[in-house]
């Protein structure tokens, strides 16, 4: 069926198409999933809209139809589950941002939220989107990455469990299937010496999209001064967010007041694999993630004795 | 197939609209209800221009698909104040000249009015962040803040220090 446009005169504008197009927005996880099995390809999953639309406007993709996620309660929800955090696919920046406990045990997550793009954006904007999206620039996804998160992917068929190493295959391109559905992101509990920095660079505050960003997680030993582990992860230096282990060989099992911070930033310069684009050269970028590096170091070192807050 | 009916509270009336699956909120907006105060800027959520309050947050209409929309409770400048009657926000921007050309208002409007639901003593800091998806090209940010302060001041205060008028 065509559609027709009552209003052409008025309202005739480049992004209004003519393929028929349905619209489902199920109550509950099983019906999105009978919808995905049977349509998979055809039909297109929406959550906040905040990516996918500009793209969609920007005619880079038809759509023959639309998934929308938004009455499915369940993937909104923050909650600790046995000693694991799991984060529903539709909670948005801005609930990330408030919640408490995100705030008390995943600071650089939160702090990821709060810097990304405006108010408008947060509100809409959510972390399984984020993820999803794919893009090497997502704010949320170095974050995840530092906190070893797993994604719980859904299909009629089976239930996934993927690390967020595994998932991310390249720019844009994730090993998400059809049929699947990102459904929750579970994160284990940190310890509680557990200590993290979240730096991004971009050209202004608000509205931008990173440059590069760094999220550091450094978990103490017992004695509260031997570095346990580290998880150093980058966003915009490769094709999909990393993390740059030689780090971890260089840290773990060493006396924080000790690390040579300097040795530590060069060694993520020389690790990363940035490109030249809008947002700044391939040189640019290297200098920037040894000095982003030492100054997350420096936080960590300033901070800890107690948990990092604001 | 393509076209669907959906429902919405719109300043506080209940309307029924046909639209259709690629049809973004801000055309069904201004296009269907004819609400023309909520402007288009840039159509890629950067701008603030096409801002409107659903569901009790604020959003970029541009980014919201209609059926997306669908049981939303929404909020334009047109149900800001009523008729005659202005909103103490509003009130502030005509006294302190934070209107220039005046496309940007209906978005800076509403994001003060849910920056001053939220916090209501918000220093220059928070009022910033509060606006900074919104832009004026006028670049007249400087008496905007000073508006949204002075509103602030009004409505902390309770009876805003001038009588009963809102009663």
């Amino acid at each position: 069926m065509e559609e027709s446009f009552g209003d052409l005169k008025k309202g005739q504008k480049t992004y209004q198409r003519t393929v028929p197009c349905q619209y489902f927005a199920p109550q509950e996880i099983e019906e999105a999933l009978e919808i995905l099995s049977r349509y998979g390809k055809e039909i297109k999953i929406i959550a906040g809209g905040t990516d996918l639309l500009i793209q969609y406007y920007d005619r880079l993709y038809e759509i023959n139809g639309w998934l929308d996620l938004k009455n499915i309660k369940e993937l909104k929800e923050i909650k600790i589950h046995q000693n694991q955090m799991e984060i529903g696919a539709m909670v948005t920046h801005t609930q990330l941002e408030k919640s408490e406990d995100i705030k008390k045990y995943f600071p650089v997550l939160r702090h990821a939220a709060a810097d990304i793009g405006s108010p408008q954006i947060r509100n809409r904007g959510t972390i399984g989107g984020n993820i999803v999206n794919a893009s090497p620039a997502g704010d949320l996804l170095s974050p995840l990455m530092a906190y070893d998160a797993q994604f719980k992917l859904l299909s009629l068929q089976k239930e996934a469990l993927i690390s967020a190493e595994e998932f991310f295959i390249g720019p844009k391109k994730t090993i998400l299937e059809p049929a699947q559905l990102l459904a929750r992101i579970i994160l284990p509990m940190p310890s509680e010496r557990t200590y993290g920095s979240w730096i991004k660079i971009g050209k202004r505050k608000a509205l931008i999209i990173a440059t590069i960003t760094l999220a550091l997680v450094v978990e103490m030993d017992e004695d509260n001064k031997t570095v346990k582990d580290v998880r150093t992860c980058l966003g915009s230096v490769a094709p999909t967010p990393i993390e740059i282990k030689e780090v971890r060989e260089k840290m773990i099992g060493k006396n924080f007041s000790q690390l040579d911070f300097n040795q530590l930033g060069q060694i993520v310069e020389d690790k990363i694999s940035p490109i030249d684009d809008i947002r700044g050269t391939k040189e640019y970028r290297k200098d920037v993630a040894k000095e982003i590096m030492i100054n997350a170091l420096e936080e960590i070192d300033f901070a800890y004795g107690g948990r990092i807050n604001e | 197939m393509s076209k669907l009916i959906i429902e919405l509270t719109i300043n506080g009336k209940k309307r029924k609209v046909e639209t259709t699956t690629s049809t973004r909120l801000l055309d069904l907006i201004r296009d269907d209800l004819h609400l023309t105060g909520t402007k288009e800027g840039c159509g890629k959520g950067e701008c603030g221009a096409c801002t409107v309050i659903m569901n009790d947050e604020l959003i970029a209409s541009c980014l919201v698909l209609a059926p997306q929309a669908d049981g939303a409770v929404i909020t334009t400048i047109e149900g800001v104040g009523s008729g005659d009657h202005l909103d103490p926000i509003q009130e502030a921007f005509i006294e302190t000249g934070a209107v220039q050309c005046g496309f940007c208002t209906p978005g800076m409007i509403l994001a003060a009015k849910k920056l001053l639901e939220e916090n209501l003593h918000p220093d220059e800091e928070e009022i910033k962040r509060g606006i900074s998806g919104n832009l004026c090209r006028c670049t007249g940010y400087q008496k905007i803040i000073d508006a949204i302060k002075l509103a602030a001041n009004r409505l902390s205060t309770k009876d805003g220090g001038r009588g009963e008028e809102d009663a």
